[in-house]
């Protein structure tokens, strides 16, 4: 394996992107993605925030305690991961960051690895999807993609701007992939307009340092209130009002999840009064 | 690849892909880091570059740009001391770790409260749950 840093996207050509590798490095040593060429794209990605321009480089530590970064998105930095992560952990990583789903970390041969089943769906599963699931149950680990999609973030990336929305896919039988990312695409930029009042709430099976139950970011603007969930659906989660959480499908061991969310949404919107 | 470890510059050959904790503990024989879970949930194998906690077991060594201290750099700081008053130590197998994460802490917060200490702290994981000492050992460090 080799370990090239580029300084300028014009020598951007192949390999595998590392950041912070604080998902690639574990991901390579248990043989989950393969590389021969691994691009350190520290020197290539912006890092840092000017006005609400966040560079994908910034690392969740610096967002966590930046003032001008709206309250969801600080607060989900802030519950994200450990502290010693967060100062690895860039924001384009974290918003590209795989499922924690155990069989597709311990290597079982499901559909996301190209496989037959959904080992989940009828194993365990009791951390996994409560919308969504049909294909593949994994419940998506971002909560600061969740704040992201609430707050109606932008990406800018070497080829296109999309909302933050469009970055991701449901996977299905012709096509697995779970974002829209083409190879080589690189994301350097994600851009949020100042909301009036956001928040961020996140339950986890202990106090500190841990993924997302479920998370909920809410953001109220101008033009209304958007609500968005982590750890509930294979990608970030946006939830078309409160009732929406009605229309959850859960698994038999998933749906104290519904609860859970329900409450949490109650609670959200009600702190942004 | 050149490190600066501890003030010391060092040459070491290692594989791509080889984890800073690998290289300080085999290459170098800096064992005082730890490495217990090796993926990055545990903090046992915090080091610091440039002041800043980070887990030597995901981090790729010839990824590293800045200067790392490890624990043994450590030696001579008083939150040393203060782990030992406290008897903030049981097997002793995450304590390194954890006084690397305290002295980034109280470097940035010379007084942190009991709250700045619980959220500083939350990515070093104690089996033997001596975290009521840690904490103590932190609070009254320069005492
Ligand atoms: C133990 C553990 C606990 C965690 N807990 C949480 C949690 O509670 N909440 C949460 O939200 N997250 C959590 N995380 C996720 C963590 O925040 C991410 O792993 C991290 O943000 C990834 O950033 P990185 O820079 O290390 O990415 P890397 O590991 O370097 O890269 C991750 C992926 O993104 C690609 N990539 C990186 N940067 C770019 C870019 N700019 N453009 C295109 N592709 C890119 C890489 O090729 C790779 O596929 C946890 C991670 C771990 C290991
Ligand atoms: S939930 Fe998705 S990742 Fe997990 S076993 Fe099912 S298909 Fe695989
Ligand atoms: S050994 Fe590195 S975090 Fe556990
Ligand atoms: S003292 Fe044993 S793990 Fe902390």
């Amino acid at each position: 394996m080799e370990l090239l840093r580029p300084s300028s996207v014009d020598e951007l050509d192949g390999g595998l992107f590392i950041h912070g590798g604080t998902e690639v490095v574990p991901l390579l040593r248990d043989g989950i993605v393969r590389a021969e060429t691994l691009v350190d794209v520290r020197g290539v990605v912006p890092r840092g925030v000017t006005g609400g321009r966040i560079g994908a480089g910034t690392t969740l530590a610096e967002l966590e305690a930046d003032a001008r970064v709206p309250d969801a998105l600080r607060e989900a930095c802030r519950l994200a991961a450990s502290p010693q992560l967060r100062n690895m952990s860039s924001l384009g990583g974290n918003l590209l960051q795989s499922t924690r789903c155990w069989y597709w970390r311990l290597k079982f041969p499901c559909r996301l690895h190209d496989g037959e089943r959904c080992h989940a769906a009828d194993g365990e599963h009791r951390e996994h999807a409560i919308f969504g699931n049909d294909y593949c149950a994994s419940a998506h680990p971002s909560d600061v993609a969740a704040a992201l999609l609430a707050l109606d973030g932008r990406v800018r990336t070497t080829r296109r701007e999309i909302a933050l929305a469009e970055l991701y896919r449901l996977p299905d039988e012709a096509d697995r992939r779970m974002t829209t990312l083409e190879p080589g695409e690189l994301i350097l930029e994600v851009e949020v307009q100042p909301p009036a009042a956001s928040t961020y709430l996140k339950a986890m099976d202990r106090k500190r340092w841990s993924f997302p139950q479920v998370g909920v970011a809410a953001a109220r603007t101008g033009g209304g209130t958007r609500i968005a969930l982590a750890g509930v659906a294979p990608v970030p989660w946006l939830l078309d009002g409160p009732e929406d959480v009605e229309r959850a499908t859960p698994l038999p061991r998933t749906a104290w999840k519904v609860d859970v969310a329900r409450a949490l949404v109650r609670r959200a919107l009600a702190e942004l009064g | 690849m050149k490190l600066v470890i501890n003030g010391d510059e060092h040459e070491v050959d290692a594989p791509v892909g080889a984890s800073l904790a690998a290289v300080l503990r085999e290459r170098l024989g800096l064992t005082g880091t730890k490495i217990a879970c090796n993926e990055g949930h545990c903090g046992a194998c915090t080091v610091m570059i440039d002041g800043v906690p980070v887990l030597s077991c995901i981090t790729l060594a010839h990824s590293v740009e800045g200067e790392v201290t490890t624990i043994e750099g450590l030696r001579d700081h008083p939150l040393v001391d203060a782990f030992v008053r406290a008897d903030a130590v049981q097997c002793g197998f995450c304590t390194p770790g954890q006084v690397v994460s305290a002295a980034a802490l109280v470097a940035a917060r010379p007084t942190p409260t009991e709250e700045e200490i619980r959220h500083a702290m939350a990515g070093n994981i104690c089996r033997c749950g001596t975290y009521p000492k840690i904490e103590e050992a932190i609070l009254h460090w320069r005492d």
